[in-house]
């Protein structure tokens, strides 16, 4: 009486574990999907070559961008029998046309801090786009760490020379400093003249003659003060020429490092929002509001 | 059906997930930087920097006419003026939120308006305007009243104004228990039951009293709290006799005062 019972909630139970068995299945196959469109392995993409004769900095999965936008990514790096490292990159269908043949492939580091991204540099417009298996040319950018660095070192020595010259400036012995205390006394004297001239009423002609003389003084005097006071100029303008010249020459990479530096921050801040916004996490993060200081309800007697 | 009811517990579980993100616009998220950067900056005694900031967050408050933090922000911004000495701007701030036919403000904010309103009244000498305005403040916060511990520290000041100490001490005793979870106000009731002790010329019980309230003050770093502690603990030791003591708190007192810091 009981056997066939038995036997049909054993299929009952046969059917409901097909049946999670199938969800989870499903479910698996659902997250596979989205972890495969993640990847790209849905979009259609180029693959395209650089050699390098290193592979320091570079890695499987590294992004590829062309002027700030994600553009592909390092899909292979391997080492080929002559020593050389061959790295593989696949680009985004949609992006090929915008990339000639004589674009260049270039590693550099976003920001002081962060991850390095191979950075396409765009060749020019007439030449045919790249096509499967193009291979370009590839350089090492300098990174943040170098270019502040190199900036420093060609800093020092001029900051050095500066406070030679602000030294010498302020040095009572110096050129500077003996420059103008010789002025100042020949206007010193030229005054004195003038005075004695007007305050004394001597004799035009004599005063008229040490006029001369104080003048003449002063002739020989400015010629020798306007050299050394040239040679001090000359001097700051070298060196001021020379940080000209190493701004200049940074000019380039500080305005992409700063920009760098800023996309960092914002991806950042974006992912903590995201972050803070997921169903799992969000209860953990509560949206601040506008808070109200409490009433402190004493006032102190007038007279305590 | 069973496989029914759990595809429907299922969803009900996942409609928990799908939770909807209010909105908030940049505006709204600018002003409320700018109210908590007021508040570190109070709560570092940084009085002028916090008022710059907490006008700052009324201004957008009121551009995007956000009508809660108007008046979190009017409050706020009468309560700092207040301690920068700027009662008369404090009160207009005060009228503003009081009188606003325009706006809906809710009532524990209206309280609030109303029981500075009545202590700025008491730090004028005005008893009897202050009495009028705590009884104001009950009014608006007749329903779910967290402030009614504070009402009756202000009450409790309003009787000792006028010498009246039964009823201070009372009243003061039921803000001790009204407030034993808000420490300022918890030692405030400690403070002003201590005055309505030495009132009533019970110095040592006022003594143990002001002793609990100065360790809460000093937990929270309220210098001018700290001073009256102090004040009120120099007359304890006179009324005592033991005025060395007293010269000895009055002296710790007075170190407090000459670094000007509220």
């Amino acid at each position: 009486m009981k056997l066939p019972n038995y036997n049909q909630r054993l299929l009952s139970i046969e059917k409901r574990t097909q049946r999670f068995m199938l969800g989870a299945i499903g479910v698996m196959l659902l997250v596979l999907a989205m972890i495969a469109a993640r990847q790209d392995y849905f979009s259609r993409s180029t693959a395209i070559y650089f050699i390098t004769p290193n592979a320091q900095g570079l890695s499987k999965g590294m992004a590829v961008k062309f002027i700030g936008f994600k553009v592909g990514s390092v899909q292979e790096v391997s080492m080929q029998p002559n020593a050389t490292v061959r790295v593989k990159v696949s680009l985004d269908d949609e992006y090929v046309h915008l990339i000639g043949q004589d674009a260049k492939a270039r590693l550099v580091k976003e920001a002081l801090v962060g991850e390095s991204v191979v950075e396409i540099i765009p060749g020019s417009q007439q030449v045919k786009q790249v096509t499967q298996n193009s291979v370009l040319e590839f350089e090492r950018g300098q990174d943040a760490g170098a270019v502040v660095e190199n900036l420093a070192a060609q800093l020092q020595p001029i900051l050095g020379d500066i406070h030679q010259i602000t030294s010498s400036i302020n040095n009572p012995g110096g050129d500077v400093q003996q420059t103008l205390k010789n002025l100042n006394l020949a206007t010193g004297g030229f005054r004195e003249t003038v005075n004695q001239f007007t305050q004394l009423g001597v004799s035009s002609n004599q005063a008229m003659g040490r006029i001369n003389s104080s003048l003449e003084t002063l002739d020989k005097a400015i010629p020798k003060l306007v050299d050394k006071a040239d040679t001090t100029l000359d001097n700051v303008q070298s060196a001021t020429a020379d940080i000209r010249k190493i701004t200049n020459d940074s000019a380039g990479e500080i305005p992409s490092l700063v920009r760098n530096a800023n996309a960092l921050v914002q991806d950042g801040q974006e992912t903590l929002g995201g972050v803070k916004k997921s169903w799992l996490l969000n209860s953990l993060f509560t949206e601040p509001e506008e808070q109200i200081l409490p009433v402190d309800g004493y006032v102190a007697p007038t007279q305590p | 059906m069973r496989s029914v009811v759990s595809i429907l517990c299922g969803l009900v579980l996942l409609a928990g997930c799908g939770e909807v993100e209010v909105l908030r616009s940049a505006r709204l998220e600018q002003a409320t930087e700018f109210n908590q950067r007021a508040q570190r900056a109070f709560q570092r005694g940084e009085y002028q920097a916090a008022a710059t900031l907490y006008e700052q967050a009324l201004q957008i408050d009121v551009a995007i006419e956000n009508v809660n933090g108007i008046a979190i922000n009017t409050l706020n911004l009468a309560r700092v003026n207040n301690v920068l000495g700027r009662s008369a701007l404090a009160q207009r701030l005060l009228d503003q939120l009081l009188e606003d036919k325009a706006l809906h403000h809710a009532p524990a904010h209206l309280a609030e308006a109303a029981l500075q309103k009545a202590l700025l009244r008491l730090q004028a000498n005005d008893a009897a305007d202050a009495a009028l305005w705590v009884d104001r403040a009950a009014v608006y916060c007749e329903s779910d009243c967290r402030m009614s511990g504070v009402i009756d520290n202000v009450r409790a000041g309003i009787a000792l104004r006028a010498n009246d100490a039964d009823k201070a001490l009372q009243l003061s005793e039921r803000a001790v228990s009204a407030n034993s979870g808000v420490p300022i106000e918890h030692a405030n009731a400690l403070r002003l039951m201590a005055s309505a002790r030495l009132m009533k010329k019970e110095a040592e019980v006022a003594l143990r009293l002001l002793e609990e309230a100065l360790v809460i003050d000093k937990s929270l770093g309220l210098p001018e709290k700290i001073r009256q502690d102090l004040l009120l603990s120099a007359q304890a030791y006179e009324m005592l006799g033991k005025n060395e003591q007293a010269a000895q708190y009055r002296d710790r007192a007075a170190r407090i005062a000459a670094t000007a810091l509220k």
